[in-house]
């Protein structure tokens, strides 16, 4: 088969088309760019994902928040600080690494406080995305060549994020129609976001919204509740992609193997990043979903994490084999590349993803 | 047990309220304390069998453990007056470089409603504040959380403290998203759980070894 430009390869995998090689790209952790940096990587991520010939460009960042652009530093010390976000909520942050923050508080853990503070904060703080910036990204992105996306957090992370994950959990179950209060009215929040961001004429490829529903073993909540409480705004999202003749592409962190018959009934177009010791695993996904749904990922950075090229090209192997045969398969690590991977390794990744990657 | 099964019930069920009266009217009435307590500690552990066989979820979890939780408070005093303890002192935190607070505090309240003294040293726990608290506290368990893979070497230095500090019969247990059974048994941790009712089972088992 002739080359492909990304946008016709990409295109071609969620149509479930051949194509002539995997479509890539890949997400990394910060500090495994510092290592790379003096491990001999001239530039940044940006060049990595040249060297990998990514096939998608982000065109924008959308994460609304009801306080935008005030975050308050609250104390600090020599190796954290805690802040107030934009989110209203406290967070312990390492100051001189990445990772994850610590959850320390959050004001808004009522539904009183929603109602009478943070909904109408929400509601009033207007366009999040800057339309400019998106149709900048665009421009670079369709100049490339590139399957360019729009990108929104979910309402689930969302809500999350707003209350804490244990007001949010025992809302769900105990004050429902809180919860799809809250998960309506930040939906409705970033879908006119994205309407802003269409309304300067452009046209990408994709939709890509991402938000954790699950763990190590499970979704947090059952099925049924999240048919119940979320699942409608995530419907959404696909249908508002659909409507604009773009694809959905859904992002969440672990074992979401439960939930899979609700995201094709929704009409998610593809998973990602399919989080292997959370025990997703395409080889057995794609004899049952890969005539219906593109998997994007999949590959264990637990592998790469000993810089044992053996067990890399086995796993890249394997889950190539297994993707590939449904004509929809994407290449992305599990997660994102963690720092105990060399430069070296990951050169050598590049390598093997290119040669098992070819139709 | 049959004059408990409300009781039961109500704590299955998340109705914190209703647990509160219901343990409220038992001590009343003058019933066995640690009858009681068994009544309790017996629906939280079906909830975390229905947990394991992804029967219930987070959100029928937490909310069984709130009422568990409430209605314990209630039953502390009586059960100090009988002498009736807590089964054992169980320590937990997630180790030094990780921020990371979910995994840990959804076992934490787990160890809670099974009846463990729970010492939450919180997160960012250098190996020495480990050894220190399980020393202090005369732990039993200490339960070691970390989310990053980065952190897995943080959680090796854990265990290596409290092996080398050689406190009798504590026994150690690990969890987290990167965490595998070959990783504990690697690390020299005396096992692994992979989500927070696992944890109860656990914690049980090691505690009588």
């Amino acid at each position: 088969m002739t080359k492909l430009t990304s946008q016709e390869r990409v295109s071609r995998a969620f149509a479930h088309k051949p194509h002539d090689r995997v479509p890539r790209s890949e997400s990394f952790w910060p500090d495994t760019i510092t290592r790379w940096k003096k491990e001999g990587l001239m530039g940044g991520s940006r060049e990595v994902l040249e060297l990998l010939e990514t096939d998608f460009h982000n065109i924008n960042w959308l994460w609304p928040r009801p306080f935008p652009g005030d975050e308050q530093l609250v104390s600090e010390d020599a190796e954290t600080h805690v802040v107030r976000d934009e989110s209203g909520r406290l967070l312990r942050r390492w100051k001189h690494k990445s990772g994850t923050p610590e959850h320390l508080g959050f004001e808004c853990d009522s539904r009183e406080i929603w109602e009478k503070k943070y909904k109408p904060a929400f509601m009033e703080t207007g366009l999040q995305i800057n339309p400019a910036a998106t149709m900048r990204a665009y421009r670079e992105g369709r100049g490339k060549g590139r399957w360019c996306m729009l990108n929104a957090v979910e309402s689930f992370e969302q809500t999350r994020a707003i209350i804490g994950d244990e007001v949010t959990m025992i809302a769900m179950a105990e004050d429902p129609d809180w919860v799809r209060d809250i998960s309506q009215t930040v939906t409705d929040i970033a879908l006119q976001n994205l309407d802003a961001a269409m309304a300067t004429g452009i046209t990408p490829d994709g939709l890509f919204v991402y938000g954790d529903m699950a763990f190590k073993t499970a979704t947090f909540c059952s099925p049924q509740m999240y048919k119940d409480l979320i699942w409608p705004d995530h419907k959404r999202f696909a249908d508002w992609a659909h409507a604009h003749r773009m694809k959905f592409i859904y992002h969440t962190d672990g074992n979401v193997n439960n939930a899979i018959d609700l995201y094709l009934e929704a009409g998610f177009d593809c998973l990602q990043p399919l989080e292997c010791k959370a025990g997703m695993d395409i080889r057995k996904l794609c004899p049952k979903y890969g005539d219906k749904m593109a998997f994007f990922g999949n590959i264990d950075v637990m592998a790469m994490k000993d810089n044992n090229l053996a067990v890399i090209e086995h796993e890249i192997a394997s889950k190539f084999a297994a993707g590939m045969k449904t004509n929809a398969y994407i290449y992305h690590s599990d997660h994102s590349v963690p720092p105990q991977v060399s430069w070296e390794t990951y050169k050598a990744v590049i390598e093997l993803v290119k040669k098992y990657g070819q139709y | 047990m049959s004059n408990l099964a409300p009781l039961n019930e109500a704590i299955k069920k998340g109705n914190r309220n209703e647990a509160k009266r219901l343990v409220t009217e038992a001590i009343a009435a003058k019933l066995p304390p640690r009858e009681i307590l068994d009544a309790m500690v017996a629906a939280m552990d079906e909830i975390g069998a229905r947990f394991q066989r992804n029967e219930v979820f987070v959100p029928e979890m937490l909310i069984a453990s709130r009422a568990m939780k409430e209605a314990l408070a209630i039953l502390e005093p009586t059960l100090v007056k009988a002498g009736i303890t807590p089964e054992f002192t169980a320590v937990i935190g997630t180790v030094q470089g990780d921020l990371h607070d979910i995994g840990k505090n959804l076992v934490a309240m787990m160890w809670k409603g099974a009846n463990f003294a729970v010492v939450d040293l919180g997160t960012n726990v250098s190996p020495e504040a480990f050894v220190k608290a399980a020393q202090e506290h005369k732990a039993k368990i200490v339960g070691l959380s970390g989310l990053l893979t980065t952190t897995m070497p943080a959680m090796k230095q854990a265990v290596e403290a409290l092996r080398k500090a050689g406190l009798p019969g504590l026994k150690v247990m690990i969890g987290g998203a990167p965490i595998t059974a070959e990783f504990a048994k690697e690390i020299g941790a005396d096992g692994f759980s992979p989500d927070a009712a696992s944890a109860v089972d656990l914690a049980r088992k090691l505690a009588v070894a």
